[in-house]
C-alpha cells in the first residue's frame, strides 16, 4: 500500500487561519489578572508563512499555543476568536481540540531535547504519533517513521530510530520533533523557536529544511522567534509584538525596509549593517597590556578514588591574543566557542592548565587569590546575567562602594560620594543607591554592575555578553553608556559576545573563535567586509540577513 | 552495565566498612561496660579487685581496643558475631529471628503501601489544586505529623477496646512461623502502613507533579495523545526514577524504624532487641543489630541505584 | 510572611504552634497542682478536682500535661538551631568549595543516615547520659543531614550567581564570601527547614522518650506520660489521648506553618526530606 502525505484541499485565496481580537489573561498567586495577549488580529493564508517576532514576555509564546487551542495551567482566552479551517478553536471542548491536536495542527516545541521524552527511543515516540493520530498500523508506522526521518534528512534512520533523544545532536533532535509535527501534515504548523538553541552551522541546516517543508506543504506556516534574521530568511509576513499586542505588521520585505513603528526600528536597529561605519575608538600607544599565549583549558572530573579522573575534551587550544592600553578586542563565538571560558581564565576564575598570561609586562597567576592586590584591582569583569550579577539582598549602592573601600580604602562617605558620580555618568540617579537589585530594570542593573567594575578603576575590563540578557530597545543605551566611559577613563576592554552588531559598534579589532580554536584575528572592519575563514563568512551572513531583507539592492551584491 | 554494578559493588562494600568500624568504635567508646551494669552497686563495692579483674578478662572486656576492633573484624569475615556478655549465647542467634521478624514486617508494610500511595498521588497530581489534591495533601501531613505510637495507640484504644475487633497486643511469639505473627498482628501493620502511605505518597505526588509540568508532557498534549496514555506511558515511569530513591531509603529506615510501633504492641523484633541490649549494655548485640540495619540501607541503596540506571537511559552511554 | 498568613492551613498551623507554646510558658501560673507532687488520690477518674484524673503515683494528668511539652519543646527547637547553623554552615561550605571537601562531607552525611535513628541516639545517650545537653546535641546532629544536603544544593547553585563571582575576582576569601553573600541568600530556605527540622525532632523527643531513651522522669513529659499510660489503656484512656493529642497537634501545627512559609516563599518543602 503506498502510503502519501495526507492531502487536504484547500483553497489557496481563502485565509486558513484568522484570529481576531484575541486576549488571554493570566492569573497571578495574588489573584491579579495580567493581560498576556492583548486584541490580536491577523489572517494566514494555506501555504503562507507568518514570522511573529517579539522579545521576551512579548506574549509571542503563549499566541503560539493558542493557535493550537492551549493555554498554560492559570491562563485562559479571555475573548476574541481563533478559526482555524472554518471552526473557532476558541470555543471548542477539549475533547474537540485533542481530535484536532496532532492532524489539523501541530507545533514543534522549542526545546528539543526536553520535549522528547527521555526514556523512550525517539523512533517510538514518532510511531505513536503515526499509530495514534494517523491511525497507521504498528507495521505501517514502523516503516512511515523511517521514510519521515529519511525525508528530515537524518541519515541512518533505522540505528537512530533506536536511539534515545539524548544521545542525538542537537540538530538531529530538532529533526525527530518536526518529524513527529509533519506527520499528519497538518493544516497549521507552528514553530517555537526553532533555532535559538543550535549553533549556526546547524541552524542554516535546519532552516535549509524548513524552507523545503514549506515549499512541498500545502498549510500554513506560523514561525515564532526574537532572531529578525530567521524571519528575513524563510517567511512572507511578519508580525511584530511587545506586551501583548501587534506593533506592526505586513510583508517582510515592506517591513523590514520602511519600518513605520519606532519599536520595529529598535529591533531592526540591532541588525548588523556592515556598510555603514563602525563607531569603535582606536587604541593608546604603548607595549600590549594584556598577552595570552598558547593558553589550554579542560575540565578534570573530580573523583574521589585514587585513580585518574579522566579529562575532558579541550574547552581551549593554543589560544594567543593580545590587548592593548586603552584598545576594545571582540572575541566573537558561539556557545560552545569557549569565549566564555577564556574570560574566566583572564578575570582568575579559572585556572588554565597550558599556556601563559601576561599583565603589563609580568606573569599573572591563574587564580585571582594568586594575585597581587593591584593585579586584581586593575581586572575587572561584567557578567551576562544582570540579576544574578548583583546579590538580591544588598543594596545596589554597597555593591558599588564594595570595591572602593576594598581596593582604595575609602570611608563610608567618601565611598558614597565616588558611587554617586559614577552613577550619574552612567545616566542612572544617585537616588537609586539605596534601592535593591529587584526594584531596577534590566538595563538599569547592568549599569550598577558596569559601575561596579568601574569603581575599582581597572585597566582592564572583560565584559561576557553584557547585553545578551538585555531587551533590543536597552542594549543600545547601555552600550552607548558603555562606550562613553571607556572613552573617558582608557580602560581597555575583552568584549566577549555572539552578537556581531556589538562587536562592528564597538571594536576596533576582533577575534574569532570556534571550538576553543582561534579562526580568525584582525581589525574589524577588515575581517567583516571581507571575511577569509567560511564560517566567518557564514557567521556575518546570518547576522546581517534582517538588514538585508530590507535593503534588497544589497541582497544582490552579497549572494 | 557490568562496569556499573561492579563499580557500585565496590563502593557499598567500602561504605560498609567504614560503617562497620564506625559502629564499633561508638560502641566501644561507651563509658561502663555489661559487667558494671549487670551488678548491683553493692557488689560491684565488695567484689576484691582482682576477682573483678578475672571476670573482666574472662569475658574479654580488658584488652586493648585496637585488639578488640580485629578481633570484631576478623569475626565478621567469618560470620561471627560474638556472643553476649552476661549469658554467653551467641549474638547471631539471638537476633536472627527478631531480625527476620522486623523485616517481615517492613516487607509486608511496603507491598500494601507502595500501590495505594502511587493510586493517591496519581490522583491528586491529576486534580492538582482542585479538592481532592488538598484533601489528600492534608490526610499526608495529617498522617506524618502524628508520631507512630500515638497511631498505634489510637487503633488500639478504636479496635481493640471500644469494639474489640483485633487484639491490641500481638499473642504470637518470636519464634512463630511468619504467617501465624503476622496474622496476629493486623494493627501493627495497619500503624506502619498509613504513616508508609503519608510520608511516601507526598514525595510520589511532587514527583508526579513535577513531571506533569515538564516539555514533553507539553508535547505530548499538544501532539493530541489521549491523556490516560501521556500518564501511564510517559509520566510515570519518568516520576519511578526519584520516587525510587526516596523509597529505597524509606525502606531501609523501615526496619529499624519500626522500633516505636514494636513497642506499642509488643511485636517480637529487633527494635525491642535493641532498646533491651541498650539498657543492658550488652555491646555486641547492639553492633550486631546496628550492623544489620547498615547493610539494609547500603544494600537498598545500591539496589535503588542499578534500578535507576536500568530505567533512565541517561545514565547509561 | 503576609503570603503565608493568607493560607488558611499555614494560619491554623502558626495558631496551634502559638498556642501550645503560650500554655508551656505560662504552665507554672495556671497550672492547678505542681507537676510532681505526689496527691493522696491515685488513679482517680477524670473530674471536678482532678480534671483529667490522676496516674498511678497520684499526679495530677492535667497539671502534667500542662508542663509536658516544656522540656520536649525546648529540646526540639533548640535542636532545630543546632540542626540549621551547623547544617546551613557545613552545606554551604561544600557548595561552594567542592572538591575533595565535598565529596568527604557527603560521604559522612550518607554514613551518617545509614546508621538507625534510635541507635545513634542510644549510643549518644548511654555515652554522655540523659541530660537535656545531650538529647540536644543527638538530635541536633541527627537533623543536621537533611540541612546540610539543601545547602549544599543552594549553595552549587548559588556558585554561579554573577556576585558571587565578582567577590571571587575581586580576591575576597571563601569564608567571607560564604557569610555576606550565600548566607543572606538562604535566609528563606533556612527558616522553612528550621520549622520542619525542629517538628521532626519534637516527634523524635517524644518517640525516645517514650522508649526510656529520652527525656527522664520524674520531668513531666508527653511521651513520658504516654508510656507511663499504654498500660491502663482500657480503664483511663484519658492518660495516653490527651499528651498523645497534644503532641500530635503540636507536630502537625509546625508542619503546617512550615508548608505554608515554604509555599509563599515559593520553595518546594517536601525536597527537603532526607535525615
Amino acid at each position: 500500500m503506498r502510503w502519501g502525505w495526507m492531502r487536504r484541499e484547500v483553497a489557496v485565496a481563502e485565509p486558513v487561519l484568522q484570529v481576531r481580537a484575541l486576549c488571554i489573561e493570566w492569573r497571578g498567586a495574588d489573584g491579579r489578572a495580567n493581560r498576556v495577549v492583548d486584541g490580536v488580529s491577523f489572517d494566514l493564508a494555506a501555504g503562507a508563512t507568518l514570522g511573529i517576532a517579539g522579545e521576551s514576555g512579548s506574549g509571542k509564546s503563549t499566541l503560539a499555543r493558542a493557535l493550537l487551542g492551549h493555554c498554560r495551567a492559570g491562563s485562559a482566552i479571555t475573548g476574541g476568536s481563533i478559526h482555524l479551517d472554518g471552526d473557532d478553536l476558541a470555543a471548542l471542548s477539549e475533547a474537540e481540540l485533542a481530535r484536532r491536536r496532532g492532524r489539523v495542527m501541530a507545533m514543534v516545541p522549542q526545546n528539543p531535547l526536553a520535549s522528547l521524552t527521555f526514556h523512550m527511543p525517539v523512533g517510538r515516540q514518532l510511531e505513536e504519533v503515526l499509530r495514534l493520530r494517523a491511525g497507521l498500523s504498528a507495521a505501517a508506522s514502523r516503516l512511515r517513521a523511517l521514510e519521515l526521518f529519511d525525508q528530515m534528512g537524518l541519515p541512518e534512520a533505522e540505528r537512530l530510530a533506536r536511539r534515545y533523544p539524548h544521545q542525538l545532536s542537537g540538530g538531529q533532535r530538532q529533526r525527530v520533533v518536526l518529524a513527529c509535527a509533519v506527520a499528519c501534515d497538518p493544516l497549521l504548523l507552528v514553530l517555537d523557536e526553532p533555532t535559538t538553541a543550535l549553533d549556526k552551522t546547524t541552524e542554516a541546516q535546519v532552516l535549509e529544511l524548513v524552507r523545503r517543508l514549506r515549499r512541498a506543504r500545502k498549510g500554513a506556516m506560523v514561525i515564532v522567534t526574537h532572531d529578525l534574521n530567521v524571519v528575513a530568511d524563510i517567511c512572507d509576513r511578519v508580525l511584530v509584538m511587545q506586551h501583548g499586542r501587534i506593533v506592526e505588521q505586513g510583508p517582510v520585505g515592506a517591513v523590514f525596509s520602511a519600518p513605520r513603528e519606532a519599536y520595529t526600528r529598535v529591533l531592526l536597529g540591532a541588525a548588523l549593517r556592515v556598510e555603514e561605519a563602525s563607531r569603535a575608538a582606536p587604541a593608546l600607544p604603548g607595549p600590549a597590556l594584556l598577552e595570552v599565549e598558547g593558553l589550554g583549558f579542560r575540565y578534570a572530573r573530580p573523583s574521589l578514588l585514587l585513580r585518574r579522573a579522566p579529562l575532558g575534551p579541550p574547552i581551549l587550544d593554543g589560544i594567543g591574543l593580545s590587548v592593548a592600553r586603552g584598545e576594545v578586542l571582540g572575541v566573537i563565538g558561539e556557545s560552545g566557542s569557549g569565549k566564555t571560558t577564556l574570560g574566566g581564565i583572564v578575570a582568575g576564575l579559572l585556572d588554565g592548565q597550558a599556556g601563559a598570561l601576561r599583565f603589563d609586562g609580568r606573569l599573572l597567576p591563574g587564580l585571582a587569590r594568586q594575585r597581587t592586590r593591584e593585579q586584581r584591582r586593575r581586572i575587572q569583569m561584567v557578567f551576562q546575567d544582570p540579576l544574578s550579577s548583583l546579590n538580591p539582598r544588598r543594596r545596589v549602592g554597597d555593591a558599588v562602594m564594595r570595591p572602593m573601600r576594598l581596593f582604595q580604602g575609602l570611608d563610608q562617605r567618601e565611598a558614597a560620594r565616588g558611587a554617586a558620580a559614577l552613577f550619574e555618568e552612567l545616566g542612572l540617579e544617585p537616588a537609586l543607591l539605596s534601592r535593591f537589585p529587584r526594584q531596577l530594570s534590566g538595563g538599569q542593573q547592568q549599569r550598577v554592575a558596569i559601575a561596579r567594575a568601574f569603581a575599582a578603576q581597572p585597566d582592564l575590563l572583560i565584559c561576557d555578553e553584557i547585553t545578551s540578557a538585555l531587551d533590543a530597545s536597552v542594549q543600545a543605551q547601555v552600550l552607548d553608556h558603555l562606550a562613553a566611559m571607556q572613552r573617558r577613563q582608557g580602560t581597555a576592554m575583552l568584549l566577549i559576545t555572539h552578537d556581531l552588531a556589538v562587536v562592528w559598534r564597538m571594536a576596533r579589532r576582533v577575534v574569532v573563535m570556534q571550538g576553543g580554536r582561534i579562526l580568525e584575528s584582525g581589525a574589524t572592519e577588515a575581517i567583516f567586509r571581507n571575511p577569509e575563514n567560511p564560517y566567518t563568512a557564514a557567521l556575518l551572513g546570518a547576522a546581517s540577513r534582517a538588514a538585508r531583507a530590507g535593503r534588497p539592492e544589497l541582497a544582490e551584491a552579497r549572494e | 552495565m557490568i562496569a556499573l554494578i561492579l563499580r557500585r559493588g565496590a563502593l557499598s562494600l567500602v561504605t560498609l566498612f567504614l560503617l562497620a568500624s564506625f559502629i564499633f568504635f561508638a560502641t566501644e567508646v561507651l563509658p561502663g561496660d555489661a559487667l558494671d551494669v549487670s551488678l548491683s552497686a553493692d557488689e560491684i563495692a565488695n567484689m576484691p579487685a582482682e576477682v573483678m579483674a578475672r571476670r573482666k578478662a574472662e569475658l574479654g572486656l580488658d584488652r586493648p581496643i585496637l585488639e578488640r576492633y580485629l578481633g570484631f573484624m576478623d569475626g565478621l569475615l567469618r560470620f561471627d558475631l560474638g556472643r553476649t556478655i552476661i549469658t554467653r549465647a551467641p549474638v547471631g542467634e539471638i537476633i536472627a529471628m527478631p531480625l527476620r521478624n522486623s523485616v517481615a514486617l517492613a516487607g509486608v508494610t511496603l507491598l500494601l503501601a507502595l500501590p495505594v500511595a502511587l493510586a493517591i498521588a496519581m490522583a491528586a497530581a491529576q486534580a492538582k489544586g482542585r479538592a481532592l489534591d488538598n484533601a489528600v495533601s492534608g490526610a499526608a501531613i495529617i498522617g506524618y505529623s502524628v508520631p507512630e505510637f500515638v497511631t498505634g495507640l489510637l487503633l488500639i484504644a478504636v479496635f481493640a477496646v471500644w469494639w474489640p475487633i483485633f487484639p491490641a497486643t500481638i499473642t504470637a511469639s518470636t519464634d512463630d512461623p511468619l504467617s501465624v505473627l503476622l496474622a496476629a498482628a493486623p494493627l501493627a501493620i495497619a500503624t506502619t502502613i498509613i504513616g508508609s502511605i503519608a510520608y511516601l505518597g507526598r514525595i510520589l505526588r511532587v514527583g508526579l507533579i513535577e513531571v506533569m509540568a515538564a516539555d514533553f508532557v507539553e508535547r505530548l498534549h499538544l501532539s493530541g495523545i489521549p491523556r490516560w496514555r501521556i500518564i501511564w506511558l510517559h509520566a510515570l515511569p519518568a516520576a519511578m526514577i526519584p520516587g525510587l530513591s526516596a523509597a529505597a531509603l524509606y525502606a531501609a529506615s523501615l526496619v529499624s524504624g519500626v522500633v516505636v510501633v514494636e513497642m506499642v504492641f509488643a511485636y517480637p523484633g529487633i527494635g525491642a532487641e535493641l532498646v533491651r541490649a541498650v539498657t543492658r549494655r550488652e555491646v555486641h548485640v547492639v553492633q550486631a543489630i546496628a550492623l544489620a540495619a547498615a547493610i539494609c540501607v547500603v544494600l537498598f541503596n545500591l539496589l535503588a541505584d542499578l534500578g535507576i540506571a536500568a530505567l533512565d537511559p541517561r545514565t547509561r552511554r | 510572611m503576609g503570603a503565608a498568613l493568607r493560607r488558611p492551613a499555614a494560619l491554623l498551623g502558626g495558631l496551634l504552634v502559638v498556642i501550645h507554646l503560650v500554655v508551656a510558658i505560662a504552665a507554672p501560673w495556671i497550672a492547678p497542682f505542681a507537676p510532681t507532687s505526689l496527691l493522696d488520690a491515685p488513679l482517680e477518674p477524670p473530674g471536678a478536682t482532678y480534671w483529667l484524673g490522676t496516674d498511678d503515683l497520684g499526679r495530677d494528668a492535667f497539671s502534667r500535661l500542662l508542663w509536658g511539652g516544656r522540656v520536649a519543646m525546648l529540646v526540639a527547637f533548640a535542636a532545630g538551631a543546632v540542626a540549621v547553623l551547623g547544617g546551613a554552615l557545613l552545606g554551604l561550605a561544600a557548595g561552594y568549595r567542592r572538591g575533595g571537601f565535598d565529596d568527604v562531607v557527603m560521604r559522612l552525611v550518607e554514613m551518617k543516615l545509614a546508621v538507625p535513628t534510635i541507635l545513634f541516639v542510644a549510643i549518644f545517650v548511654t555515652g554522655f547520659g540523659q541530660s537535656v545537653p545531650v538529647l540536644i546535641v543527638a538530635v541536633g546532629i541527627i537533623q543536621m543531614m537533611g540541612v546540610v544536603r539543601t545547602s549544599r544544593a543552594a549553595g552549587i547553585v548559588l556558585m554561579e550567581q554573577g556576585y558571587v563571582r565578582a567577590a571571587q575576582l575581586n580576591g575576597e576569601s571563601g569564608p567571607v564570601i560564604i557569610l555576606r553573600e550565600l548566607l543572606p541568600n538562604v535566609a528563606d530556605l533556612l527558616a522553612v527547614e528550621f520549622a520542619l527540622r525542629a517538628s521532626s525532632a519534637l516527634l523524635l523527643v517524644s518517640a525516645l522518650s517514650f522508649l526510656g531513651l529520652g527525656i527522664s522522669p520524674p520531668t513531666p513529659d508527653w511521651g513520658l506520660m504516654v508510656e507511663d499510660g499504654m498500660a491502663l489503656l482500657e480503664s483511663e484512656p484519658a492518660l495516653v489521648l490527651a499528651p498523645a493529642l497534644c503532641i500530635a497537634t503540636l507536630v502537625l501545627g509546625m508542619n503546617l506553618a512550615a508548608e505554608g512559609l515554604a509555599d509563599a516563599l515559593g520553595l518546594d518543602a517536601a525536597r527537603g526530606g532526607g535525615g
